[in-house]
C-alpha cells in the first residue's frame, strides 16, 4: 500500500516540477512551423519597392476567388514596384480564403507568401477583407498608405458606381454608423504594415530546399 | 495516308485531304480555311480573315505532298488531290523553331502585359511551342516600351513579332497608311510614318488586329485581365449604324468595348468614337430616386408606385380640364423598340393624343423607301452617291464599308456636296444598273431628288443615316406624329417635336411626357426651357440629371441602354438585341414596366405582361416586319406591306 502511495505521489510531484504546457493565449503565442500557411504577407525588395506587379495571377490561381487586384501604371519617377505595373488595390477576403497557398505558387515575383499569423477573428465581418495596406510588409520609407484603405472587391459589396445612398444596403448602413460613432477598428492612415503582435518573418528557408 | 481522292465531276469544288481527312472545298479556298472547316487548327499570326495573305510570319507552314518545301497554309490555294499534313514531326519541328525565333527577343513580360490571357503568342507557345529556349534570357535585344502612338494607342516595340497586320490594316481596311516598318533584320521596328501621331478615327481596331501585346489601348492599360471581364454581347450606342460589340465589364463598370464580328454590319471594325465612348456609361451622375415635385406644394422623393400614380393623376387632370391633345409625348431615339412601342401605344390608345415625336424636326412624307439599301448591299451597288459629309460623320464605320466597296469590289463611290445638283450627279455617273444613295436624315428631301433623277439610269436604293442608336426603330414604330407603326399613315393633326415644345411654351399643351435621354430635345435650347417652365406637369422618365430631369413635376429614374433588355434597330432595319451588362443604377422597375404601370393607372386593360420579352412578343404581333426580322435580321418594308 505504501508502495502504491509512493508511486502515485512520485508521478504527482514529477508533474508539479514540470514546466506548465498551457500557453497564455492570446498574450503568448507559440511559434508556428516555418511553412505554416497563415495570413498572407506582401513582400518588398531590399530597396523598399513592392514585389507585387499587379499581374493578378494569384487571383487567377485562387480556387475560391478571394483575391481582388486592381492594377495601375507606375509613375517612372516615383515607382511603387519595378517595371510598368503595380497593384493599386490588393484585397483578400480572409473569410473566403482556404489558405491553400496557390497564390504564392502562382506569383511570378514571389511577392505573396502565407505568413505565420493565424489569429484572424474579427468582431466585424467587413474587417476580414484585408487591404494592401494591411498585407504589405512595413518599410520605414513608406510611412504613407499607398492606395485607398477601404476594400472594394472580393466580397466587399461597394463599387464606385453604386448609389452612394441607396437607402437599404446594409453595407451603407454600416458605413453611416461608422461616420456617426467612429470606427474603432478601421485602419488609420498611419497604422500600416504588419500589425505589432505579428512577428516579422523572413522567407521560410524550406522554400528553397523544396 | 495520302492516297489520291477519287476524281469527281467539276462542280467548282476540289477534293483535298488534310491529315488523312477528306473534304471538298470550293476552288480558290486557302489550305488554312479548308483545315478550319475540318476542325484542324493551324496557328497563324500574319493571316487575318479580313485581309489579304502575305505569309510573312511562317507560323502556318504545313507539309504538302510533292512540294519540295513546307508551304504557308495562309497563302496556298487548294488544288485537286492535294494531300496536306499538319501533324507530322516535320511540321511540329517547324512550329517549335518558329516560336523559338519569335520569342528570341520577346521580353516575356506576360505578367504585366495587357494582352496576357488572350495573346496568340502565349496560346500558341503553350500549345505548339518548345518548353525551353536555347537562347539565354540575358542576351535579348531590347527596344522601346510603352511608346504612345496617339492618345488611344500605345506601342511596345519589344513585344512585336512583325506580322504586318497593323501595317496591312491601314493599307487594306482604312487606306490611311499611317504605320510603317522601319530598319531591317533584327532591328526592324513598327512605327508611325515620320514619327507622327496616329490621326485615324479607326485606331481602336489596331490592338484587336495585333496578335500579341505590342499595340494596346491606353484607356485599357492595366485596367483588367481578360478572365476578370464579364462579356455581354451588345450594340454600340453611339450611332444608329448598329455595330455589334462585346461589352466587357468588371466590378460593374464597363472597361472596354471589343468588336464582335458581324460581317453584315460593321465587319468587325469599330470607330474610335464608339469604341472609346464607354466611360460615359459608368458615370455616377444618374437620376437615382423617383420624385414628385408639384408646381404648387412640397417636392419629395417617393416610391416608384406613388410617382406613377401621381403621374397618372396629373395626366388625368389635364385630360379632364382640357383634352387629350393638350398632352405632348416625347420619346427618345435612345430607347429600345419595346419602350417606344409601349410609349406610342400609351400616347395614342390610352391617353388619346396625336402629339408624339422623338425629335424636333418634321418627317413629312416618310416612307420605307428611305431605308431600302442595306449595309452589306453597299458592296453590291455599281455606284454609290454619298451626299455631303454628314452620313460618314454620323456613322463613321460607313467609311470603311465604302472603302471596301471601292477598293476590294471595284465599285464607284461618288462623294458629292450635300445639295449637289441632281442633274449633275446623273451626268457624272456612268452606266449603272444599281445605284446606292446615302444621305443624312437632315438631308432627306434632297436625297429624294437625287434618287428620282438617278432612277432613269437604273435601280436606285436609298439609305438614310438616322440619328440616335434607335432612331430607325422610333420611325418604324410610329413615334412620329404622321405615321403609325409600320409607316401606316396616322390621322392628321399631330404635332412634331418642335411644335409640341412651342405649344407647351405658348400654353396650348399643358402636360409633357418625356422618356429617355433625348439629345435632340436638348438641342432645342431656350425653347425647351420655356416649354418646361410653362407646362403644368412634366412627367419624365430619365437616366441623367439635367434640364429635363430638374424641371420634372414627376421624375422616374430610367435605365440606361446597358442596363436593360430589349432590341434596337439600326439604319438598315436590322433588329438587334441589347442585353443588360451592368446592374441598373436606380432601383426602379424597367422602363417598359413603368410605362405599362402608368397605362394601367390611366385605366388601360391588357397591359399586365410588361417585361421586355412579353412586350417584344406583342410588338412582333403588331408589326409583322419585326416578326420576320426576329433577332439579328432586317425588318424589310416593302411597299405592299406598308399599304
Amino acid at each position: 500500500m505504501i508502495k502504491e502511495l509512493v508511486l502515485g505521489l512520485r508521478f504527482t510531484i514529477t508533474q508539479m516540477l514540470r514546466k506548465p504546457l498551457t500557453v497564455q493565449y492570446p498574450e503568448e503565442q507559440k511559434p508556428v512551423f516555418p511553412r505554416h500557411r497563415g495570413r498572407h504577407i506582401l513582400h518588398r525588395y531590399d530597396n523598399g519597392l513592392e514585389r507585387c506587379i499587379g499581374c493578378e495571377l494569384c487571383a487567377a490561381a485562387c480556387p475560391v476567388g478571394c483575391i481582388y487586384v486592381l492594377a495601375a501604371e507606375n509613375d517612372p519617377k516615383n515607382p511603387v514596384s519595378p517595371g510598368e505595373r503595380y497593384a493599386e488595390r490588393y484585397e483578400i477576403n480572409l473569410m473566403r480564403c482556404i489558405y491553400c497557398g496557390y497564390c504564392a505558387e502562382a506569383c511570378p515575383t514571389e511577392a505573396i507568401t502565407l505568413g505565420p499569423q493565424y489569429d484572424l477573428a474579427e468582431y466585424r465581418r467587413e474587417r476580414t477583407v484585408v487591404t494592401k495596406a494591411e498585407l504589405l510588409e512595413s518599410w520605414p520609407r513608406f510611412a504613407q498608405a499607398r492606395g485607398p484603405a477601404s476594400p472594394v472587391g472580393a466580397g466587399a459589396d461597394s463599387t464606385a458606381r453604386a448609389d452612394p445612398d441607396p437607402g437599404i444596403s446594409p453595407r451603407v448602413a454600416w458605413d453611416a454608423a461608422e461616420t456617426v460613432h467612429g470606427a474603432p477598428e478601421a485602419p488609420q492612415p498611419g497604422d500600416l504594415g504588419v500589425p505589432t503582435h505579428v512577428p516579422t518573418v523572413t522567407e521560410p528557408e524550406s522554400r528553397d530546399r523544396r | 495516308m495520302a492516297q489520291k481522292p477519287p476524281t469527281q465531276p467539276d462542280d467548282g469544288h476540289v477534293a483535298v485531304s488534310i491529315d488523312g481527312h477528306e473534304t471538298r472545298v470550293p476552288k480558290g479556298t486557302l489550305v488554312l480555311d479548308a483545315a478550319a472547316g475540318l476542325g484542324i487548327h493551324i496557328p497563324i499570326y500574319c493571316a487575318h480573315p479580313k485581309m489579304e495573305p502575305v505569309a510573312v510570319c511562317r507560323m502556318c507552314l504545313v507539309h504538302i505532298e510533292r512540294f519540295p518545301k513546307p508551304q504557308p497554309a495562309c497563302a496556298t490555294v487548294v488544288a485537286d488531290g492535294m494531300a496536306v499534313t499538319t501533324d507530322s514531326a516535320e511540321v511540329t519541328k517547324i512550329r517549335e523553331g518558329m516560336l523559338e525565333f519569335l520569342l528570341l527577343n520577346h521580353p516575356l513580360d506576360c505578367p504585366v502585359c495587357d494582352r496576357g490571357g488572350e495573346c496568340d503568342l502565349q496560346d500558341f507557345t503553350f500549345r505548339y511551342g518548345p518548353s525551353v529556349s536555347r537562347f539565354p534570357i540575358t542576351e535579348k535585344v531590347h527596344f522601346n516600351k510603352a511608346v504612345p502612338l496617339s492618345e488611344h494607342i500605345e506601342l511596345d516595340q519589344e513585344r512585336c513579332i512583325l506580322c504586318w497586320r497593323c501595317v496591312r490594316y491601314y493599307d487594306e481596311i482604312t487606306g490611311e497608311k499611317e504605320i510603317v516598318l522601319e530598319q531591317r533584320g533584327v532591328q526592324t521596328l513598327v512605327t508611325t510614318f515620320n514619327e507622327q501621331p496616329l490621326r485615324s478615327s479607326f485606331q481602336g481596331n489596331l490592338p484587336e488586329v495585333c496578335p500579341v501585346g505590342a499595340l494596346t489601348h491606353r484607356q485599357y492599360r492595366f485596367v483588367s485581365r481578360p478572365w476578370d471581364l464579364q462579356r455581354t454581347a451588345g450594340v454600340c450606342p453611339e450611332c444608329s449604324y448598329g455595330c455589334n460589340l462585346n461589352v466587357d465589364s468588371r466590378d460593374f463598370e464597363i472597361r472596354r468595348f471589343a468588336s464582335r464580328d458581324n460581317p453584315l454590319v460593321e465587319d468587325m471594325w469599330l470607330c474610335d468614337r464608339g469604341r472609346y465612348s464607354f466611360p460615359k456609361w459608368n458615370s455616377t451622375e444618374r437620376v437615382r430616386r423617383p420624385a414628385v415635385r408639384p408646381r404648387a406644394g412640397r417636392a419629395r422623393d417617393t416610391a416608384v408606385g406613388e410617382a406613377i400614380a401621381a403621374a397618372a393623376n396629373e395626366l388625368r387632370a389635364v385630360i379632364d380640364a382640357h383634352s387629350p391633345s393638350a398632352i405632348g409625348v416625347m420619346g427618345s431615339a435612345e430607347s429600345t423598340n419595346e419602350e417606344l412601342f409601349l410609349l406610342q401605344r400609351l400616347a395614342r390608345d390610352v391617353i388619346g393624343t396625336r402629339n408624339i415625336d422623338h425629335q424636333l424636326g418634321s418627317f413629312d412624307g416618310i416612307t420605307s423607301e428611305e431605308h431600302a439599301l442595306g449595309i452589306a448591299e453597299i458592296e453590291e451597288c455599281d455606284a454609290l452617291v454619298v451626299l455631303g459629309v454628314e452620313p460618314e460623320e454620323e456613322a463613321p464605320v460607313l467609311t470603311l464599308r465604302l472603302f471596301k466597296a471601292q477598293h476590294k469590289r471595284g465599285r464607284r463611290v461618288h462623294r458629292v456636296a450635300r445639295d449637289a445638283d441632281p442633274a449633275g450627279v446623273v451626268k457624272a455617273m456612268g452606266a449603272t444598273t444599281l445605284t446606292g444613295v446615302i444621305a443624312d436624315e437632315t438631308n432627306r428631301e434632297h436625297a429624294v431628288l437625287v434618287a428620282t433623277a438617278l432612277a432613269r439610269k437604273g435601280a436606285v436604293r436609298r439609305m438614310t443615316v438616322t440619328r440616335g442608336v434607335n432612331g430607325r426603330g422610333a420611325k418604324d414604330l410610329g413615334v412620329l406624329p404622321n405615321v403609325l407603326p409600320g409607316y401606316r399613315a396616322a390621322p392628321p393633326g399631330g404635332k412634331n417635336g418642335r411644335e409640341i415644345l412651342e405649344a407647351a411654351a405658348a400654353g396650348a399643351i399643358h402636360a409633357l411626357l418625356i422618356t429617355g435621354p433625348n439629345a435632340a430635345l436638348e438641342r432645342a435650347g431656350e425653347l425647351l426651357d420655356r416649354a418646361l417652365q410653362r407646362a403644368e406637369s412634366v412627367i419624365v422618365v430619365e437616366t441623367r440629371p439635367g434640364k429635363v430631369a430638374s424641371a420634372a413635376t414627376v421624375l422616374i429614374p430610367g435605365h440606361a441602354i446597358f442596363e436593360k433588355l430589349g432590341t434596337v434597330t439600326n439604319i438598315e432595319g436590322r433588329v438587334q438585341r441589347v442585353r443588360p451588362a451592368l446592374p441598373p443604377a436606380a432601383q426602379t422597375p424597367s422602363d417598359t414596366r413603368v410605362l405599362a404601370a402608368l397605362a394601367a393607372e390611366l385605366g388601360a386593360k391588357g397591359w399586365e405582361r410588361s417585361d421586355p420579352m412579353s412586350v417584344n412578343r406583342a410588338l412582333r404581333e403588331a408589326v409583322p416586319a419585326y416578326a420576320e426580322a426576329g433577332s439579328g435580321g432586317r425588318a424589310l418594308w416593302t411597299a405592299e406591306r406598308v399599304a
